[in-house]
């Protein structure tokens, strides 16, 4: 049997008494307890001494844990010596923080863009509980979704499923500007005609009236913005707004503006889908022409919602026809939601520029980091001594970790209120840029919490390494300056400039693919002349007029001529499928843009025939006659299709026949995206009303002139419409807009790859040099060349950016095929790109550190020998 | 201003050391008391005491020699310092003046020597 006082309780004791009371203290509870067990029994005895050892559970008794006093003061010393580091060598400091902010000045707008993307919508007060509802089309090819729906499908989920839906409300699918009249005076607008629940739906913030409003089909909603655009400073409540239509609409209701990045928050007012859709004119299950939106109840579960309304659409699709289900998509995935062809959620395209930008901002941050480790550990001999003597007097290499730590965090300070002032001041631009409203969240505790853990997270990652690797010198050697840094070291240094490299060139290759991807669509031919080519959207009184405007027009002498489309130049809406050839009962199996024209249209846009013969008024009615394009001849497999004939489903363009003449081929017109193949094209003549104008400005004439001639004619016959035009030009350049972006990112970021990783690389060949400038000197009194010389200082760094090449080249290639991928009118990666990338990057490194090179081998040995 | 006033407890330990002469320490100190007043004490607390005594001035305690029974260790020996005498008797005589004073037990003889 033991006799010891209960070991658990010694220990403690031990742990929180004070050193100085030990003896004492723990001789005076042994002798107590050996009092105690001849006393009592031995637990009771073991009893007591914990409960003497919890009696000095004192503030005299108890050891001081914290060293309060001890840690500011090595803190300030720490950063004492940072700073003087800092300033001994200031080339190498700006180096460092000028990379590191660079570095993070693009990490913070990517992530500021990333959260503004992740916040799209997340205003509405019932972000959760928002719904749209979609639509999946099964066929045998795959799985479709659409958000198009019938007009039937809404009133019947709003009557029959309200245990799941609080408000249910459609609006049409393919909403326009909108034309509004105040005194006189004319505005475009973004608006929405929705049914009476929608401001509920988005819980509008009604700054006047109510969201009631709506439920009486003559009143309308507006933004406040337009409010103060429209009425300045009266009160525009009860005041009327016409609709170009001539319908009144009285303002009801002022909502605050919603912020850009939300689906509606082009929206500059809300009006009643009444003033269509009434008793005189029901909703129909057949066409799908509108989009729904709902409100969940708040119990509700949006998942069995989803489930009991999937067949809702059954009993009214025939038997044969492939299925369409209707499910539900909350709010938060409207931004992202994107399909396969197998109905399957995949990542769409906005979630692949987040991860791509936000790889890339990870990357240039790492080259920034890397520079610092590298800059730092080279510098190891000097570095060496300092630790040396630390150590000798008393430091433990914990301490002189925390003295490195403390440097990588005072630079990273250092960078992290520079890139904050860049972000700050270049935040504008970006927005321009990229078309966003983002403003720094500056009073937001959040964006704090983050910004700083984002600096302590970088100065670790900068910092671990040379803490880790200086702290771990032997001062013996240290001192003595026989400090070797190791193959494992060196070689850790080269792969990560090897690392920066690849980067780097990665990055080349991608920008100079993105450009050349961009130019060969736009030097693509177009199959029509978009130079001086205007147009315009009419409204009725246009196009109700058009032939008097063509010839008023013409009259001017400025314009050559004027046609008229039902849809723009711009895209490749209005499609028809189901032709047959005479004789086959079989349809062709393609769907065909199929628009119609005015017969000068051709005259006007100067596409380019291939066969046949144009349009022509002389030839009288020529409803029955069609040109198409070479794209839409091959699908049918055409090798001669003039006066070939169509039999159509359908009586389009009032021939009754369904009998049409192929009477001329044009090359192919790239109206949709010119990356994409064209879309085979069928043009109908036509001499009813049509909304799209187009003008031929009489080339020689300048164009002010002409517009000033156009608009003098639109004041006599069209005198309300406004006097709005557009450029064809301009208008096919916006189609590259998304790819432009794309470019310039590449090229600024590939930019500041290069950039910071030359810094680095410019600091590191400075640090190589001035450590062999003996060697340098001894080898020039020796006779070697200066050539010999930068030969062999460069080397080193040549070899590095060689392997880098090599290991970009397949990654490169392997990405940028990736984003080829999306695009059907493509490049191939040549060759020479390859080549582009690498040469430069290569050039450019070769550049930056023959800088130092150079000037060593310059340098008169006399002096570097001398120096001791 | 240095604390120099006597509570009811510290009186108490400051006479026990005085009594217990040679042999003050704490655990004989905590002893000493548990046996004359009939009341459980931790040793803690006394070494609290003590040590507060000490810095008022009223004891000074040196390192004694070591002993087997404490496992070889030293104990720390109280000794009551000039100011601590001063200061009993100081504390003796207000009560009693208070005591005299003290209708009920006005006529009682007190044999104080």
């Amino acid at each position: 049997m033991s006799l010891k006082p209960p070991k658990y309780a010694v220990r403690f004791l031990i742990f929180f008494l004070k050193d100085e009371l030990q003896e004492e203290v723990l001789g005076d509870l042994e002798e107590a307890y050996y009092f105690n067990i001849r006393k009592y029994s031995k637990n009771k005895a073991k009893f007591l001494y914990w409960y003497q050892v919890l009696n000095y559970l004192r503030p005299f008794a108890i050891r001081n844990f914290s060293t309060p006093n001890l840690y500011p003061v090595m803190f300030r010393h720490n950063l004492k010596i940072s700073y003087r580091t800092l300033l001994k060598n200031k080339t190498f400091s700006l180096i460092n923080i000028g990379g590191l902010a660079l570095g993070m000045t693009v990490t913070i707008f990517i992530a500021l863009w990333i959260y503004d993307e992740y916040s799209y919508n997340a205003n509405h007060e019932h972000y959760d509980r928002i719904v749209q509802v979609m639509r999946k089309d099964i066929s045998s090819e795959g799985i479709q979704i659409n958000s198009s729906q019938t007009g039937g499908a809404g009133v019947e989920l709003e009557e029959t499923y309200s245990n799941y839906f609080e408000y249910v409300a459609m609006t049409f699918f393919r909403p326009e500007p909108i034309l509004l009249l105040q005194d006189g005076e004319h505005f475009r607008e973004m608006g929405y005609y929705f049914q009476e629940d929608i401001p509920h739906i988005l819980s509008l913030n009604m700054i006047q009236g109510s969201r009631n409003a709506l439920e009486n089909p003559s009143n309308i909603i507006i933004s406040e913005s337009l409010a103060s655009k429209i009425f300045n400073e009266e009160n525009p409540m009860g005041k009327t707004i016409s609709l170009i239509s001539g319908t009144d609409l009285i303002v009801q209701g002022i909502f605050e503006d919603l912020p850009g990045n939300s689906t509606f928050g082009d929206a500059a007012f809300f009006g009643s889908m009444g003033l269509i859709y009434n008793e005189d004119r029901p909703f129909v299950w057949n066409n799908y022409n509108m989009k729904i939106f709902a409100l969940l109840r708040e119990n509700a579960d949006i998942e069995a919602a989803s489930r009991s309304i999937k067949d809702v659409m059954k009993p009214y699709r025939g038997v044969d026809d492939d299925p369409r289900e209707l499910f539900l998509l909350p709010m938060k995935d409207w931004h992202f939601y994107a399909t396969n062809q197998y109905g399957e959620q995949v990542a769409g395209k906005l979630i692949q520029f987040i991860r791509l930008y936000g790889a890339i901002g990870i990357f240039i941050l790492l080259i920034a980091c890397i520079n610092f480790m590298n800059l730092n550990t080279s510098r190891f001999q000097t570095r060496g001594k300092e630790v040396g003597v630390r150590k000798a007097i008393g430091s433990v290499r914990s301490e002189v970790v925390v003295q490195y730590l403390t440097e990588s965090l005072l630079y990273t300070f250092g960078a992290f209120i520079i890139s904050l002032l860049l972000v700050y001041m270049l935040l504008p631009s970006f927005n321009v840029f990229a078309a966003k409203e983002i403003s720094l969240p500056w009073i937001n505790p959040i964006f704090w919490v983050i910004s700083i853990g984002f600096g302590l997270l970088v100065a670790l990652v900068a910092g671990s390494y040379p803490a880790v690797f200086l702290s771990s010198f032997n001062p013996v050697q240290a001192l003595k300056g026989r400090l070797r840094q190791g193959k494992k070291n060196e070689r850790l240094r080269q792969g990560l400039v090897v690392f920066q490299f690849v980067i780097s060139i990665v990055l080349i290759i991608g920008t100079i693919t993105i450009h050349e991807q961009i130019q060969y669509a736009k030097n693509r031919s177009m199959g029509y002349q978009t130079e001086g080519l205007i147009t315009m959207t009419g409204s009725r009184t246009v196009y109700q007029n058009m032939d008097l405007l063509r010839t008023e027009l013409k009259n001017t002498g400025a314009v050559e001529e004027v046609a008229f489309s039902n849809y723009p130049l711009t895209n490749t809406l209005g499609n028809n499928g189901g032709f047959r050839f005479p004789g086959s009962s079989n349809p062709i199996p393609i769907s065909f843009n199929t628009i119609y024209v005015s017969p000068e249209y051709g005259q006007t846009t100067k596409f380019e025939l291939v066969a046949g013969r144009d349009f022509s008024r002389e030839l009288g009615n020529e409803s029955a006659s069609i040109i198409i394009s070479e794209s839409a001849a091959s699908a049918m497999g055409l090798d001669n299709p003039v006066g070939q004939q169509l039999i159509s489903k359908y009586d389009f363009n009032d021939n009754s026949s369904l009998v049409f003449t192929i009477v001329g081929v044009i090359k192919d017109m790239v109206k949709g995206s010119p990356f994409e193949e064209p879309m085979p094209l069928m043009l109908f003549p036509s001499s009813n009303p049509m909304r799209h104008m187009f003008l031929r400005a009489k080339s020689g004439i300048p164009l002010e002139i002409v517009l000033s001639e156009i608009e003098e004619v639109f004041d006599k016959v069209a005198p309300e419409h406004p006097f709005e035009y557009a450029f064809a030009d301009n208008q096919y350049l916006t189609k590259f807009r998304a790819e432009e972006q794309t470019g310039t990112l590449a090229t600024l970021f590939s930019a500041l790859a290069i950039l910071i990783s030359c810094l680095g690389l410019f600091g590191l060949s400075a640090f190589m040099v001035t450590q062999r400038v003996k060697e340098i000197g001894i080898r020039k009194t020796l006779g070697a060349s200066v050539t010999n010389l930068w030969a062999l200082l460069s080397r080193d760094f040549g070899i590095l950016v060689i392997i880098a090449c090599i290991i970009s080249i397949p990654i490169a290639s392997f990405v940028m095929n990736i984003w080829l991928q999306d695009y059907e009118y493509r490049i191939h990666i040549y060759w020479w790109i390859y080549a582009i990338g690498v040469i430069s990057c290569f050039l450019v490194t070769m550049l930056t550190v023959s800088y130092h090179s150079i000037k060593a081998s310059l340098l008169n040995p006399v002096k570097s020998l001398k120096t001791e | 201003m240095k604390e120099t006033n006597l509570g009811d407890f510290e009186e108490t330990l400051l006479l026990i050391v005085g009594i217990l002469d040679k042999e003050a320490y704490a655990f004989k100190i905590a002893e000493e008391f548990e046996a004359q007043l009939e009341r459980s004490v931790s040793i803690g607390a006394v070494h609290s005491t003590l040590k507060r005594l000490g810095d008022k001035g009223f004891l000074t305690s040196e390192m004694g020699k070591p002993t087997a029974q404490r496992g070889g260790r030293r104990k720390r020996i109280y000794e009551i310092t000039g100011a601590g005498q001063r200061a009993l008797k100081n504390s003796r005589d207000i009560k009693l003046s208070l005591w005299s004073q003290f209708p009920a037990f006005a006529d009682l003889k007190f044999n104080l020597g």
